[in-house]
């Protein structure tokens, strides 16, 4: 009997390539009589070039070609996906650092050097950069997903009313700044086409690839068939490699002309502005409650920055506040104003982390108006059904996760009253908050492939994508799993779109969409085996009835014989037996509504002299369904907290309203917290599976982490201090 | 990056004859390659002085001497930096990282240029960058920049943690030209912005340092360097203090003051020690002395803030120090 892996330590089964360096990433693979391209970006916030000379840097040495608005490549755009404008195509200046050329060289140095010698010059207008700006336009979010809502219990006029009619009123309002993903890989692309220009091969990180693909097909004006796209290994994505940005097709594009493969990296400083970040946000909240706490209003109104070019919108209210909490009267109205910025991305819990940062940091001070303590003041509220919908989850344990981590972290040692605890030189604070994440599956269907081999090995292929978050072992742990045998006798492959298009890797949605196909993709593998079995000639079951024959970790049995599937195909001389299934959801997805839930306790030291936020604990407790890499998902949910405490304590872009200009360009500048930042964090989960999402009950873990972290921080900070920080990042000049 | 000529010299003398205009030495590399990628530093001429013996870390009566080779890591496990003069090491420690320290040599960390984001940005404009484009930060993003030493003309902090450190002990700075050698005491050897920000300090062109020497002191093996940041590593202090007592008793006989991350240059505060000095060690005292610390700060947009913290950040390092006692 083959114990499954399933819920197990497992190690990354990558993870030996990773850290020998054999793994490659895009920038890594080869090409003969390779050129190297390099980007020049624009250094004015709005207008239109003037003038760009390129005769210097043509005749650089090793440049092989320049392409700019003079000499462009033909690229287009896709409506209604990704930026709304095609560089090179015009000489319009649309934000700070948009593409303007790209220099092409025989080594990369060349082609940097080439492109400093290109300096245009502009006709400039002022930017509009200011949150504060108008107009405002009303999100226009996915199907089930509106912009704005209002709920009002029988016999309120409106939520202004709701608000007065209660004994207690909490309204607060946020700011957060952009933040980027700063993942360690920069963008890069190796594009190489096939001497006739027939089929394109792109070796480039994507978090769907399929959908890269076919982005950079329409933007080269090729069929959707002529590009293959090669993405195993990817160097952090977090949402920045979900749309398809302009890297590939400029890449590909220059390699069409030129006749040779050609290889593009982004340099530190672009990956600012030429891929997304997650958009500034405004955000105010009124909670209306009664003395004892019960929430009677709830109001969430948010304005986030949005680009003109497009793409990303921001609306944190849907998966928070209209969720959450249960609420006779809610109101969300979520607002974008459009600003000549880079373009944005669904940066790890796009709208859900933002939100929560504003729901669970008023729901504090609703706390300390109430005189109630803030699990307490959660546990009254808590919601059975959806408010408005009254939709019925999937499976809720947010109940357990409060006692849970009540009890791991010690909460009752907390006191209510800020100030009250110092240790030498530090005011000590604890601060909690919850986490939600939708929990869905993709609605598409998702294919996997599953091949059995001669020699008792197996192959699970699927081309989604593993952005290091652990998904081909995850695949190899499903494959396992399914079919009963060893994990190390199952090989996995994704990244690659010559595989079955798979699961995409946003969403925290690739294991619980990709579950079902690997079972179907199993039984359909054993299907074919058994089909071989009882039709080979040379098989000891030929002419067997298929219902006499069962499949059991690895082996085939009936009529008294048992054979794995190994020696079945080398007895009938077939080297293997293959089936590709898909699966999707059923009518259950819209029956239920699916979220991962989550708790965060924290401990902040602020220091009495110096103001400076540490936090020295760290303890979450989520219900994820279940758990299918005890190791990954741990690692999901304390990355999630780090990004949380970045997004409490650090991450800050300031953007210059008068330029356009954003201030920092590099990881230094930009910061993101280091190892000394961070205490251990505990992680626990409750392990209960969500049997409505898919037969292994396994529902995503990626970004629950990342939501309601930096409001544990805050509310934290408020603890220690008394001191009540509204706008990110909270730093130590704001705690003086 | 542009096209120079690279030398390998190996002696002193043959170092200071290829340096002069146009040309910089190579040390470790932290600060020069980063800036040579970025446009910002295009020297014609690298002169690579690695193989020059200007290394040892040598304690003898005339105090510490520190060949300007040595590497910060090196210094900072040195035992006897440790035990005599242990705000030296505590500057290294909290300065960079482990791989950029174990690269950055004791002479180019003195001549380390300003992490101002502007002067590292050719798109913009910056006087210390290119003399008389006018200074970005003064009126944009310039909530680390300087409150103390600043002109109209540049507002950029010094950012070496251990010049903070050397300038509090009074630390002498030996240099060679062709012409011969000189000292010259730390802390006259940063210049002031002024109208001429590009002026950093008295080197001469195609001047070397060759080390520094740390004069033996009552108060060396008393000190400690105290570095506050948003970051608990790997970032650039928004202030520091570098503090030494020379103690009698309960009382302190005198005192060694200099500050980091609010100055043009590393900043010795005289009125603050002589507040100190023959004061008993109570917050009260602390706390009066501290009082004129940010006088004539000329806070900007973003950083008011600084007056308030580096006031602050002198009073948790007095208390650091005398609870250690
Ligand atoms: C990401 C990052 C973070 C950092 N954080 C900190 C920090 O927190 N605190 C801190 O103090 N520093 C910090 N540093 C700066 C670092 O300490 C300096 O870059 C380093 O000390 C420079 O030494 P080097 O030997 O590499 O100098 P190089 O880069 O080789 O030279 C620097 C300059 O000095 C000149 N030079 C070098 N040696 C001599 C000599 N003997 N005589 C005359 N001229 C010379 C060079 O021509 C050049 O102009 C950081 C650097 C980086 C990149
Ligand atoms: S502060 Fe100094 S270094 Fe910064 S922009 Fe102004 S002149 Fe340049």
């Amino acid at each position: 009997m083959t114990v499954s892996p399933v819920g197990r330590d497992i190690d990354r089964v990558d993870g030996r390539s990773k850290v020998t360096g054999t793994a490659r990433y895009s920038a890594d693979y080869p090409a003969s009589n390779l050129a190297h391209a390099y980007l020049v970006t624009s250094t004015i916030g709005r207008g239109s070039i003037r003038t760009m000379d390129t005769t210097a840097a043509q005749n650089a040495p090793g440049v092989v070609g320049v392409y700019s608005p003079a000499n462009p490549l033909g690229l287009r755009l896709v409506p209604g996906i990704g930026e709304q404008y095609a560089p090179l195509e015009d000489t319009q200046i649309r934000f700070r650092g948009q593409i303007i050329a790209m220099v092409v060289a025989e080594s990369s140095r060349q082609a940097r050097d080439a492109a400093g010698l290109i300096s245009p010059t502009y006709d400039e207008q002022p930017p509009r950069t200011s949150l504060a700006d108008e107009p405002r336009v009303p999100a226009a979010g996915p199907p089930g997903h509106p912009p704005s809502a209002l709920v009002l219990a029988p016999g309120v006029a409106s939520i202004e009313a709701a608000l007065a009619a209660s004994d207690v009123v909490v309204e607060a309002s946020f700011h957060q700044p952009m933040q980027h993903a700063v993942a360690m890989e920069p963008h890069a692309v190796l594009a190489e086409w096939n001497s006739d220009h027939t089929q394109l091969t792109l070796y480039s990180g994507a978090q769907l690839p399929h959908t890269a693909a076919l982005g950079a097909a329409i933007r080269l004006g090729v069929p959707p068939t002529a590009v293959r796209l090669i993405t195993p290994y990817v160097g952090g994505a977090f949402g920045s490699r979900v749309i398809p940005w302009y890297d590939a097709p400029l890449a590909a594009a220059a390699a069409r002309q030129l006749n040779r493969p050609v290889r593009l990296v982004l340099a530190r400083e672009q990956v600012f502005t030429v891929v997304g970040h997650r958009s500034a946000v405004n955000q105010t909240i009124k909670l209306g409650a009664s003395r004892g706490g019960v929430l009677n209003a709830v109001s969430h109104v948010s304005d986030a920055s949005m680009p003109f070019v497009g793409y990303r919108q921001m609306q944190p209210a849907v998966d928070t506040s209209a969720v959450l909490y249960k609420t006779p009267n809610l109101h969300f109205d979520q607002r974008h104003v459009m600003l000549d910025v880079p373009p944005t991305c669904a940066m790890r819990a796009p709208n859900e982390a933002p939100g929560a940062f504003a729901l669970e940091t008023a729901m504090d001070e609703l706390a300390v108006a109430t005189g109630i303590d803030p699990v307490e003041l959660r546990q009254r509220n808590y919601a059975t059904v959806v408010p408005g919908t009254g939709l019925r989850w999937s499976s809720k344990h947010l109940d357990d996760c409060y006692r849970v981590g009540v009890r791991r972290f010690g909460w009752s040692a907390r006191r209510a009253e800020p100030r009250s605890r110092v240790d030498g030189q530090w005011l000590v604070g604890m601060g909690m908050a919850t986490a939600i994440y939708p929990g869905n599956r993709i609605p598409d269907p998702v294919q996997v492939r599953v091949r059995l081999r001669d020699d008792d090995t197996a192959v699970v292929s699927s081309a989604t994508a593993d952005t290091g978050t652990g998904g081909l072992t995850m695949l190899a742990i499903t494959g396992a799993h399914g079919l009963g045998v060893p994990l190390r006798r199952v090989k996995s492959e994704l990244g690659d779109t010559n595989l079955p298009p798979g699961a995409p890797a946003v969403g925290s949605m690739a294991t619980a969409s990709t579950v079902p196909a690997v079972e179907a993709a199993v039984n359909a593998a054993v299907a074919e085996l058994i089909k071989v079995a009882v039709t080979d000639p040379r098989s000891p079951w030929q002419g067997a009835n298929s219902e006499d024959l069962t499949y059991e970790n690895g082996h085939l049995r009936g009529r008294g014989i048992s054979m794995s599937f190994g020696r079945l195909l080398t007895t009938v001389g077939r080297p293997s037996v293959e089936a590709t299934a898909a699966a999707q959801p059923g009518p259950e997805a819209t029956q239920y509504e699916f979220h991962s839930f989550g708790a965060h306790f924290c401990e902040v030291r602020v220091n009495r002299y110096t103001g400076e936020p540490r936090v020295t604990r760290f303890t979450t407790v989520v219900d994820v369904g279940r758990v299918v890499n005890a190791q990954a998902v741990r690692s999901q949910i304390v990355g999630g907290v780090i990004f949380g405490i970045g997004h409490a304590l650090l991450e800050d872009n300031p953007l210059e309203l008068d330029t356009g200009r954003l201030a920092a360009s590099n990881m230094a500048d930009y910061m993101v917290p280091v190892n000394a930042d961070i205490p251990a964090i505990d992680v626990h989960w409750l392990d209960r599976p969500d049997s409505v999402l898919n037969s292994l009950g396994a529902r995503g873990a990626g970004e629950l982490g990342t939501v309601g972290s930096a409001a544990a921080v805050g509310n934290a900070i408020y603890n220690a201090t008394g001191t009540r920080i509204r706008s990110l990042p909270i730093t130590l000049d704001k705690l003086l | 990056m542009r096209a120079y000529t690279f030398t390998q010299p190996r002696s002193v003398r043959e170092a200071v004859a290829h340096a002069g205009e146009g040309a910089a030495f190579l040390a470790g590399g932290t600060t020069l390659v980063d800036l040579m990628k970025l446009d910002v530093m295009a020297p014609t001429r690298v002169v690579d002085i690695n193989r020059l013996p200007l290394r040892g870390i040598k304690l003898d009566p005339d105090g510490l001497h520190i060949g300007a080779l040595e590497r910060m890591s090196d210094v900072a496990v040195d035992r006897n930096v440790r035990r005599d003069y242990p705000m030296i090491a505590q500057a290294l420690e909290l300065s960079a990282s482990a791989q950029l320290r174990n690269m950055a040599s004791i002479g180019g960390n003195l001549l380390q240029r300003t992490r101002c984001g502007y002067f590292r940005d050719v798109t913009t404009p910056c006087n210390k960058r290119e003399p008389g484009s006018g200074c970005s930060a003064l009126t944009r993003i310039n909530r680390t920049h300087a409150i103390l030493g600043t002109s109209d003309d540049c507002v950029a902090t010094h950012p070496s943690d251990l010049a903070v450190a050397l300038v509090a002990l009074g630390t002498d700075v030996h240099l060679a030209t062709a012409q011969g050698t000189r000292t010259v005491p730390l802390d006259t050897f940063y210049a002031l912005p002024g109208s001429t920000p590009h002026v950093e300090n008295v080197l001469r062109p195609g001047e070397l340092v060759t080390g520094i020497t740390v004069p033996r002191s009552m108060w060396a093996a008393n000190s400690v360097y105290l570095k506050i940041r948003d970051r608990q590593s790997y970032e650039f202090a928004l202030a520091s203090a570098a503090v030494a007592f020379e103690w009698r008793g309960r009382t302190i006989k005198q005192a060694r003051i200099a500050v980091g991350g609010v100055g043009t240059t590393p900043w010795p505060l005289p009125a603050v020690e002589r507040a100190l000095a023959g004061q008993p060690a109570t917050a009260d005292t602390f706390e009066a002395a501290v009082s004129t610390a940010a006088d004539g700060a000329r806070p900007l947009s973003q950083n008011a803030f600084k007056r308030e913290l580096l006031r602050r950040t002198l009073v948790r390092a007095f208390t650091v120090l005398a609870e250690s006692r």
